[in-house]
């Protein structure tokens, strides 16, 4: 094979698509971590740093973000060639609330200085931030947040907790969604606030989830005074600004890659406990891996939606629902089919990747995470099928 | 059966589900269970001691042997209550055992055994998901529930067309441990023949229907376990708000529940009707048929259950403080133990032919 030469980041979203891929792939190879392929748990910041700040150097943190603010600039499309690569490498997430979530947020709705500010902190790695919506009473119906901001002088005073904030430990700073008007309609009394971690009243708490691993936390804000410059976007408009980054998390959790993991997982397992021959087990997995053919070709739709420069509808739901519950079929089948072998906790001997009661159980939260499956399918049938109430 | 006899036979069913309230109290935490956790050996050695005070090593053996000698009802209504409890001490293989050693006359350590003196693990098992018994001379014998608190194992062996018992001392055979899910442990045992005992010369069939019994018990542990959790679901359903209502208003919510309330139903039904075939003397093909048919609906509804119940709570569902979790792990454990679902309905089908109409 010939070497394949890495071209610059900025010139990576000229390239063709299909040469883009090979250039992902031939990057991984040069530069990904071989410990790290396919983790069995969601790492922790001291385990991926190196991997994060390699990423930095190359300059290639933040492939969604526009050139001119320190990313690759690639059309959405190519993100997504970006992450099918990283997912078939085994490629660990990152820490990245940063790099997704709140640097698109504030190239499109941040000040300058707050760009000046904030931006070029996240794509050194200086910056790691963490997800602060979710409260104990505001998980489905966000909306419902109590956490509150009120301004004294220059600062706002923040009161209040947050719930199931993903690595919340590792980070150093953490944007919220606070209230800052009680008495508007509930929407209408949110905004958007950027925390520094550090500040004194914030304690951070670890919860131990189903996989027995430290990832999300409960945080709470005891009178923690935050600088008013702090604010992203206008006062009690922070539900639109938040809500806008939904649809594009959407799609990135509809991604057929996580399903397609599982089923390799499943024909290895399935041969390993030699059922792999019985027709009862050839169609079952047929079903599956139809299931997930099917489901690559809608996802292509949307993809190709993508590429059109269209934005996407409230259908795209369906990406998350069929993409998640496949992923926990899949798992579901692994499980049943592995006999005692799924009891245990460690890996299989003999075959690190086959950690069968460890993926059952990841597969869980993906139907809870990221707008709940019964969530997605209240949108599908108001705002997509019009069914009335 | 005359309604006298029904009504002897309900009570004694009801005073062994009581009973358990000593060990597993109706309502209560599980600190204890919690605790125990991937501490070896993964369970309480002085409450398993009280549990053969108890009579429930020996449930089932013959009063002349030293049991208790109640039937199979009993057993699977006291396996219900310690599921509801997820109590960890190894009562189904050591009952498992006690029935072999009854099955040869009493011999070897069944009195230690049934006072909860020792624990005694029957090393059968040579591959995953069976229950076939092999009985190699040379085969590891896989998966012995809660082996790292072992002190002795019996050891199956074929010798010409039968199989016959061995006793192993556990200290002259430490068994590789495994921890499981549920904070227990699996052991695989190199068998080691030069310290074996030769107990009884043909176990086959004793043996096969202590596994039989084994697996209708523990599908009876899972139906308490997902009862429970299913309760804990339904408490929630009541009291968690969003949106401004109990989230049990959601039609969408009220049916999930509807659903796993009939998978509850339908495992109750199962295991109760082959309990009493097997207090019949249901034996052979009528006998496989039905425990098969209780166990392939057990484990199945126990993982279907137990995921729903997850994801009915949220967030919350997913976190180790929560019990939820605790109850979706032993399903994990115990769904394919004695045979998985597949496995099940397989012989299943095996054993009962098609009804012509
Ligand atoms: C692994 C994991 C990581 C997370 N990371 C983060 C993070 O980094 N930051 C953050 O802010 N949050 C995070 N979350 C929180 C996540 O967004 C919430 O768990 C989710 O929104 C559900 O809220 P809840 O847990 O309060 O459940 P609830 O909203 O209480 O839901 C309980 C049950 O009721 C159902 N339900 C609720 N409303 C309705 C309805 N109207 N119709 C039908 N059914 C309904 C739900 O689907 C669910 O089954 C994370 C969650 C998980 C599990």
């Amino acid at each position: 094979m010939d070497a394949i030469r890495i071209p610059p980041p900025a010139e990576l979203d000229a390239l063709e698509d299909e040469h883009f891929r090979q250039v992902v792939r031939a990057f991984l190879h040069a530069n990904y971590p071989e410990d790290l392929r396919n983790p069995p748990k969601r790492l922790h910041w001291a385990e991926n740093k190196g991997w994060y700040l390699r990423l930095a150097e190359a300059g290639w943190l933040c492939p969604g973000w526009p050139k001119e603010n320190g990313g690759l600039g690639l059309s959405p499309a190519k993100q997504i060639i970006l992450t099918e690569e990283y997912e078939r490498h085994g490629v660990a997430r990152t820490n990245d609330h940063g790099i997704v979530m709140l640097g698109p947020l504030v190239i499109k709705y941040g000040t300058e200085e707050q760009k000046q500010r904030f931006l070029p902190k996240i794509l050194t790695g200086e910056h790691i931030w963490c997800q602060g919506y979710s409260e104990p009473g505001a998980g489905s119906d966000l909306a419902a947040l109590r956490t509150e901001a009120v301004l004294d002088g220059d600062h706002y005073v923040v009161n209040g907790q947050k719930i199931w904030t993903t690595l919340a430990m590792d980070a150093n700073w953490i944007f919220l969604l606070v209230r800052t008007d009680k008495a508007a309609k509930k929407q209408e009394g949110i905004s958007f606030l950027l925390v520094d971690m550090q500040t004194p009243g914030i304690t951070v708490r670890p919860i131990i989830n189903l996989e027995m691993h430290d990832e999300f936390c409960e945080v709470f804000f005891d009178n923690v005074r935050v600088p008013k410059e702090n604010l992203v976007g206008q006062l009690n408009k922070g539900w639109d600004m938040a809500k806008a980054l939904l649809g594009f998390e959407r799609i990135f959790l509809g991604s057929p890659r996580q399903s397609a993991y599982a089923l390799s997982r499943l024909k290895i397992l399935a041969e390993r406990m030699g059922v792999w021959e019985e027709p009862a087990f050839q169609d079952r997995y047929a079903r599956l891996r139809l299931d997930l053919e099917d489901l690559k070709a809608l996802y292509g739709t949307y993809v190709d939606r993508l590429k059109r420069g269209e934005s996407l509808g409230p259908d795209v739901s369906m990406l998350k629902i069929l993409q998640t519950e496949l992923f926990q079929a899949i798992t579901d089948a692994m499980l049943e089919i592995a006999g005692e072998n799924a009891g245990l906790m460690e890996p299989m001997e003999g075959n690190r990747d086959l950690n069968i009661g460890g993926l059952y159980i990841q597969a869980r939260p993906a139907t809870i995470y990221g707008g709940s499956n019964e969530i997605q399918r209240n949108i599908l049938s108001k705002n997509v099928l019009g069914m009335p109430g | 059966m005359s309604a006298a006899e029904t009504d002897d036979r309900a009570e004694s069913i009801r005073m062994i589900r009581d009973s358990a309230a000593a060990v597993a109290p109706r309502g209560g935490d599980l600190k204890r269970v919690r605790d125990l956790r991937w501490q070896d050996p993964g369970f309480d050695a002085g409450l398993f001691r009280q549990m053969g005070e108890m009579g429930w090593i020996g449930l089932r053996v013959p009063e002349a042997l030293g049991g208790a000698g109640l039937g199979v009802a009993e057993m699977c209504g006291l396996a219900e209550e310690l599921g509801a409890g997820l109590v960890p001490e190894p009562l189904i293989p050591c009952a498992l055992s006690a029935q072999l050693l009854a099955a040869c006359g009493g011999k070897g350590r069944l009195p230690a055994l049934l006072a909860g003196d020792a624990v005694v693990l029957t090393a059968w098992q040579e591959r995953a998901d069976t229950l076939e018994v092999p009985g190699s001379p040379d085969a590891p014998r896989r998966f012995l529930p809660m082996a790292a608190g072992a002190d002795v194992f019996l050891l199956p062996l074929r010798e010409g067309g039968r199989l016959a018992l061995y006793e192993l001392p556990a200290e002259r055979c430490a068994p590789a441990v495994e921890r499981t899910q549920d904070g227990g442990n699996l052991g695989t045992l190199q068998p080691n023949l030069q310290d074996a005992t030769k107990l009884a010369d043909d176990v086959g069939t004793a043996l096969a229907d202590a596994l039989d019994e084994a697996a209708l018990v523990t599908a009876a542990y899972l139906l308490g376990g997902m009862e429970r959790a299913f309760a804990m679901t339904l408490d929630y359903l009541k009291t968690r708000q969003q949106f401004g209502k109990i989230i049990g208003t959601f039609q969408a919510l009220q049916h999930r529940a509807a659903d796993v309330r009939m998978q509850v139903a339908l495992t109750r039904a199962s295991i109760d009707s082959a309990a009493a075939a097997l207090d019949a003397g249901a034996a052979g093909d009528a006998r496989r048929a039905a425990v098969s048919r209780a166990k392939a609906r057990a484990a199945e509804a126990s993982l279907r259950v137990t995921r729903e119940c997850i994801q009915l709570h949220g967030g919350i569902g997913y976190t180790d403080d929560y019990d939820a979790g605790l109850y979706l792990r032993k399903a994990m454990v115990l769904a394919n133990q004695y045979g998985s679902a597949s496995l099940h309905r397989r012989r299943f089908m095996a054993a009962s032919p098609e009804v012509e109409e």
